[in-house]
């Protein structure tokens, strides 16, 4: 990938675009100038090879027409026809409100919930929206339908990070309201009790979906880069403060951080669950391939 | 074994060890606020490491202050000592070595102190190291060459070798002035050392604000010279003489002080009185401890003049000087020509009985200095003035033509006239001879005579003790024995050409002094005799005449001299013909020194400044024309010097403060010691603790 290319991606350069549509459309397309289609096939409208019978296949898959004019059985083969039903989960909390580098968490958060839109519609898929803080602040069920995508980009615009985080509390109620068993990506800085969200993923993958985790943290929340005596303030919970000297945590606050994302991944493997750890620094690409990935 | 700084100045900067404290404070105080989302991971970190954090972090601020610290002490360039510890280490050294020697030096430590300072001095010349430089500085120093700091041992163990034992007090503040004033260029480092019995008399005298300029930072070492010995410590403290004047064939009255500094009675002291090289007399006596005794000794001079004498004291292993020496200046008899103008049968009545007896009070030519042979007016044409030192007209009516011719010519060749009036006094004839003619005799016009009743008579009221004539009269109860004396008869006078010696209380002159002439001339404008004053029954009586009398004979009068103390000086005043010219005073030990006269007021006057030794001091060539001043002079060593006693340690400290004392033992210097440099370990200490601190730093 070229210079050039990368720019696509750059967080930086994407936050300065105004529009999210547009955000979405210069990740994807720049991603998907890269990469050929899928290869997987299934029922779609449009033909794409005959192959002969095998013991096996479906009778109605057989061509007739073909058997009519060549006296053998062949099997007309369709371009893969996608039935995901996707849902995009974004933590809008106080705390995706952070950034030490232009981004904050929620910028990012929502470029990439909406090029996960613009990808997963593109497709023909159908992707639906949930925004959360310690409550559901919008639900957008999953549809396939053409111009769904400014349905669920009007809905990110209109989000401004506030309110407490109780993500596992969210799950287990978003769970609750999934009718269909689907893809559910999850975007969100996880600061909250580990084993309830893992308690919720679970209930999402119990109910059989497959479920991508999109870990967000800012580079400071994993470096804790600051110097002198320095009382930290917790962006959601205004009570909590701590007077530290963050030159001599910062060795034990790694490992700390490090010790709760190695936990987070652990139990995500243990059910399987895609897990995707995303510094807000990261290019938008990775998260999408990371997606397509999963997809391919 | 000790410590010392070499700049002990920069301890102040000590201080700094605060540093790392007070900026670990304001680090605290200075909080920067942030809103940050994983305040829970903060919070879980700290307290991960809360424990061994705080530890780590008071370790390290410890090794900060310790590093602070150990810097102060490099810059203060700390020296670790054992035992006297001489000069190594450190860089060049800058000394003064003060040798004591007062005359106590010469007593103390068995008589070896002097002996033993001097071998300290030697040990500690031979300890210099080259590029070290040094001065020997004796505390009682009468040369006036300068002195330097040499490098040169040879030079500076001579320097060290030449120095005696003095007869005087040690001069610390001079010593130690000299001693600063030579340490003032800069050096790596400065010391002064003390070589002293630190005897008490010489600190008594010290005082810190005496000693002027001093730098306190410069060490001074003293080292003490003499061991615990406590030997019999006695001296003479003075000579004194009993009685006024010392005349040929007068007894003379002498009195030795003997003082016993020790705790122990000093039995069979021999003590012994020498006259112009003879021993006169000679006691055994018992000294209490801590006590004076007074020893009395008689003497009859043959001859007149000048006698150099000493009292000695003699006693095996006697410590303390035991020699005080005097001088006497024996006066020939004072012949007094006395008129009697109102000569009585019955003597008591005469009007010169009771002057009589006070210039002679047993009436034998032997017993007194005063020689008064009484006449009545009718010889007064006759007589030969010129045989008597002194004349005393009594209650004359009238003084005859013949006669005040050659009481002129007698006055004019220095004699001296006493004249007391009487009821037989005729004014007019006193005044047109004694006071209109030229040159006049009188000092004041003689006008109205006024007698009162006994009962009204005036007291004697002011009386000029600061007149030569009447110094005896300081003395308080002779002063009011004079004073109260009444007079109930008088001549008046004018006060022109006189001044006033004693007055009454009324305010009429009693005694005046007729200025000018060579001849001295006393005017009493009552009578002699108890007529018109009980003043010749009171005690006063026979100081005053025989004061007038010795005065008007132009102060020639034996006295003993005990002389000056060593290092003060002598004043010599001669008549004014010796203003500008030279004189030699030959000093106990043959030396000859130079003086100059100088006019002071009406005298030509020189003091001699090196009496640095105990003895007799005499002016050369001997002359009979200075106005009978005495031609020799003795100077005693001050008797305290002899006292042993030392300074405790303590009091001697607080008296040098704030300058740094350190007293040591003789034997601390003989054993040695070592000076070790501490600064090389310190840096590697420094260095040790800055890279601790830097790795315990980078583990935070």
């Amino acid at each position: 990938m070229t210079n050039g290319e990368r720019s696509y991606f750059d967080p930086l350069i994407l936050a300065r675009l105004s529009n999210l549509y547009l955000k979405a459309r210069w990740v994807v397309e720049g991603i998907m100038s890269g990469i050929h289609r899928s290869r997987s096939k299934g029922f779609s409208v449009e033909f794409e090879e005959h192959r002969e019978y095998s013991p096996g296949d479906e009778i109605r898959r057989i061509d007739w027409k073909a058997l009519g004019k060549f006296d053998r059985y062949f099997i007309k083969e369709y371009e893969d026809e996608t039935n995901l039903r996707a849902y995009l989960l974004l933590d809008t909390s106080a705390s995706m409100d952070y950034a030490s580098n232009g981004v904050t968490k929620f910028d990012y958060g929502c470029i990439l919930v909406a090029s996960l839109a613009y990808l997963i519609l593109k497709q023909q898929d159908a992707a639906g929206l949930v925004t959360f803080s310690n409550r559901i602040e919008s639900f957008i069920p999953p549809k396939a339908r053409r111009g769904y995508l400014m349905e669920i980009l009007r809905a990110l615009e209109g989000q401004r990070p506030a309110g407490e985080t109780d993500v596992g509390q969210i799950l287990l109620e978003i769970a609750g309201k999934m009718k269909r068993r689907g893809l559910v990506i999850l975007v969100s800085d996880l600061l909250d009790e580990p084993d309830a969200i893992l308690k919720g993923l679970r209930l999402f993958r119990f109910k059989g979906n497959d479920v991508i985790v999109f870990h967000l943290l800012d580079a400071a929340e994993l470096d804790l880069p600051f110097d002198g005596n320095v009382l930290f303030e917790d962006m959601e919970e205004t009570s909590l403060k701590v007077t530290a000297d963050p030159q001599a945590i910062r060795k034990t606050y790694r490992k700390v951080v490090e010790e709760f994302v190695d936990h987070v991944r652990k139990e995500c493997r243990e059910n399987s669950i895609d897990y995707q750890l995303l510094p807000t620094s990261t290019p938008l690409d990775h998260a999408l391939v990371s997606y397509l990935g999963w997809r391919g | 074994m000790s410590f010392f700084f070499l700049h002990p100045l920069y301890l102040l900067a000590l201080a700094a060890t605060a540093i790392p404290l007070l900026i670990h404070l304001l680090n605290r105080r200075k909080v920067k606020r942030i809103r940050f989302p994983a305040v829970r991971f903060v919070l879980l970190s700290q307290r991960r490491i809360s424990r061994s954090y705080r530890l780590r972090h008071w370790i390290l601020l410890a090794l900060r202050t310790f590093a602070v610290f150990l810097l102060v002490l490099l810059l203060a360039h700390p020296i670790f000592r054992t035992g006297a510890g001489l000069f190594a280490g450190g860089g060049p050294l800058s000394a003064v070595i003060l040798l004591d020697n007062s005359l106590s030096m010469k007593w103390s430590g068995g008589s070896e102190g002097f002996k033993q300072a001097k071998d300290a001095a030697r040990l500690l010349i031979s300890s210099l190291n080259d590029g070290d430089r040094a001065a020997v500085v004796p505390t009682n120093r009468f040369d006036k060459s300068p002195i330097r700091l040499k490098g040169e041992k040879e030079i500076l163990s001579r320097d060290a070798e030449a120095v005696q034992v003095s007869a005087g007090t040690a001069d610390f503040s001079a010593a130690l002035a000299r001693a600063y004033e030579l340490l003032r260029e800069p050096a790596a480092q400065r010391e002064i050392w003390l070589l002293t019995d630190m005897a008490l008399t010489g600190w008594e005298n010290f005082t810190i604000a005496a000693l002027g300029q001093h730098d306190p930072l410069i060490p001074l070492k003293i080292l003490r010279i003499g061991g615990k010995e406590e030997p019999l410590n006695a001296t003479l403290k003075e000579v004194k003489m009993r009685g006024h004047g010392v005349g040929v064939g007068l007894p003379i009255h002498l009195e030795a002080s003997v003082v016993n500094f020790g705790d122990r009675e000093i039995k069979d002291l021999l003590v012994q009185l020498y006259i112009d090289e003879r021993n006169r007399e000679q006691k055994l006596i018992s000294v209490p401890p801590k006590a004076e005794v007074g020893v009395g000794f008689v003497l009859q001079l043959a001859r007149p003049g000048e006698h150099q004498g000493y009292v000695a004291l003699k006693k095996d292993g006697l410590a303390g000087n035991p020699i005080s020496y005097f001088t006497l200046q024996a006066q020939d008899k004072l012949r007094v020509l006395v008129v009697d103008g109102d000569p009585q049968t019955a003597l008591v009545q005469s009007e010169t009985f009771f002057l009589a007896r006070a210039l002679n009070p047993a009436g034998e030519r032997d017993s007194s200095l005063f020689l008064p042979t009484v006449i009545i007016p009718e010889g007064m044409g006759s007589v030969a003035l010129d045989a008597y030192q002194v004349v005393v007209l009594c209650n004359v009516s009238a003084v005859p033509d013949a006669f005040l011719a050659r009481l002129r010519e007698y006055l004019h060749k220095g004699g001296g006239l006493l004249l007391f009036l009487g009821d037989r006094v005729e004014t007019e004839n006193y005044n047109a001879r004694l006071f209109d003619s030229s040159p006049p005799v009188l000092p004041a016009r003689i006008r109205e005579k006024r007698t009162i009743s006994e009962a009204a008579a005036e007291k004697i009221e002011g009386v000029e003790t600061a007149h030569p004539a009447l110094q005896l009269f300081a003395d308080e109860r002779l002063r009011d024995s004079l004073q109260s004396a009444k007079v109930h008869g008088y001549f008046r006078t004018d006060r022109a050409g006189g001044s006033t010696l004693l007055s009454l209380a009324g305010g009429a002159p009693l005694l005046v002094e007729k200025k000018g002439g060579p001849g001295r001339v006393l005017f009493f404008t009552t009578a002699a005799d108890r007529d018109w004053s009980d003043l010749p029954l009171k005690t006063a009586y026979l100081p005053l005449l025989q004061s007038l009398v010795s005065y008007v004979a132009g102060g020639k009068r034996g006295a003993m001299d005990p002389g000056v103390i060593v290092g003060n000086p002598k004043t010599f005043t001669l008549p004014p013909s010796y203003v500008g010219k030279s004189l030699q005073v030959i000093k106990p030990d043959r030396k000859e020194r130079g003086i100059i006269f100088a006019a002071a007021g009406e005298k030509a006057s020189a003091a001699f400044q090196e009496n640095d030794l105990a003895g007799v001091y005499r002016l050369s060539p001997a002359s009979a024309d200075i106005g009978g001043a005495a031609q020799m002079y003795p100077v005693n060593s001050p008797f305290l010097e002899s006292r042993l006693e030392a300074i405790g340690e303590q009091e001697l400290k607080r008296k040098l403060e704030p300058i740094r004392a350190e007293i040591l033992d003789r034997e601390a210097l003989e054993k040695g010691g070592t000076r070790t440099d501490l600064s090389l370990p310190l840096l590697f200490l420094l260095i040790a603790t800055l890279a601790s601190e830097g790795w315990l730093a980078q583990r935070f």
